[in-house]
């Protein structure tokens, strides 16, 4: 999806911060995320890649619409954990959006043209989770997952 | 102290980097991974469903069909479900590589076929589970109508346990 080198920027939307720490984990020797050509940035102004974790509470939603408008065209967003992907636990809370669809559906009625998500799901995931939605990126890796019906005869 | 002396203990360590997106990676074990359903063996009971803490489980009647779906985006991956599966059904499996471009790629659903009440004809039970209470009843040892469980709760309401027949068959 994208050639160069991916630099990122870790976008916290009221999470626990057990997400922050596994991005912190890909970053450090051992998993050596900057192997692949990743950089964290401490801008939205100078990222291609937005990793979002966190609930997107109602307190951070205005920060987190400027972070992602702030950030260049092409932009992506890495919708990091379970909070992030589908409200996780908190998905039906009054103080949160509850997560990246409902935001989207925000954002849409602001006229702001939402970017496309990659989904990592995990409380936290695992640093090779986030590893690999990087590396799907690159085209190092192919999804795993797809959607599964089973009806009874 | 040499000036070497760093450079001969990282000789000596080594490369710690793990090569994982180019070579698989193991998980420790008891690792709880992405749950998944056995539709074989799932009854449709849906004691999942009211221990799943985010609701990632959900159940829906339509169209003569139980519909048991999970949703990968919102689970928490705590096990809970697959503690109270009285038939085995859930187990969480290794797999933690969920990336996904749609939400609707994180999804599994079972559709389990449901039994008309025989008074009023509306959908009330699975199949399934409806054999799987016949064979407890025979497992205990009493003797039960199964035109009896046949009928939804409402309708069995009335009866009293002499017509539904739960006396203890004496040997």
């Amino acid at each position: 999806m994208i050639k160069k080198s991916i630099w990122i920027y870790h976008l916290n939307t009221g999470g626990c911060n057990g997400c922050d720490i596994e991005i912190i984990d890909v970053l450090t020797p051992f998993h050596d995320a900057e192997r692949l050509g990743v950089k964290l940035v401490g801008s939205p102004r100078h990222a291609d890649v937005i990793l979002l974790t966190g609930p997107i509470t109602r307190q951070s939603m205005e920060k987190a619409i400027n972070a992602i408008t702030a950030a260049p065209d092409p932009k992506f967003i890495v919708a990091i954990g379970s909070c992030a992907c589908g409200g996780g636990i908190w998905y039906d809370s009054y103080a949160t959006v509850g997560g990246i669809e409902a935001f989207y559906k925000i954002l849409r009625e602001r006229g702001v043209k939402p970017p496309k998500v990659i989904y990592v799901p995990g409380c936290p995931p695992r640093p090779e989770a986030i590893l690999h939605a990087l590396a799907y990126f690159k085209g190092l890796a192919s999804k795993k997952i797809k959607k599964r019906v089973f009806v009874e005869k | 102290m040499s000036r070497f002396t760093l450079l001969k203990k990282a000789k000596e360590i080594g490369v710690i980097t793990e090569r994982y997106p180019y070579k698989p990676t193991k998980v420790p074990e008891g690792f709880r991974g992405k749950p998944e359903i056995d539709p074989e063996k799932c009854i449709g009971c849906c004691a999942c469903i009211a221990a799943c803490p985010p609701n990632a489980l959900t159940s829906l009647d339509e169209n003569g069909y139980r519909v048991i779906r999970i949703f990968y985006g919102r689970c928490i991956f705590c096990g809970r479900c697959v503690d109270v599966c009285p038939e085995k059904a859930i187990r969480m499996t290794e797999e933690f590589e969920l990336t996904a471009d749609d939400h609707e790629e994180l999804v599994q659903e079972v559709r389990l076929k449901l039994v008309r009440c025989s008074v009023c004809g509306r959908y009330y039970d699975t199949e399934r589970h409806y054999r799987m209470i016949l064979k407890e009843f025979e497992e205990a040892g009493l003797k039960v109508d199964p035109e009896v469980l046949r009928r939804c709760p409402e309708h069995r309401m009335g009866m009293s346990a002499e017509v539904i027949g739960l006396r203890r068959v004496r040997k």
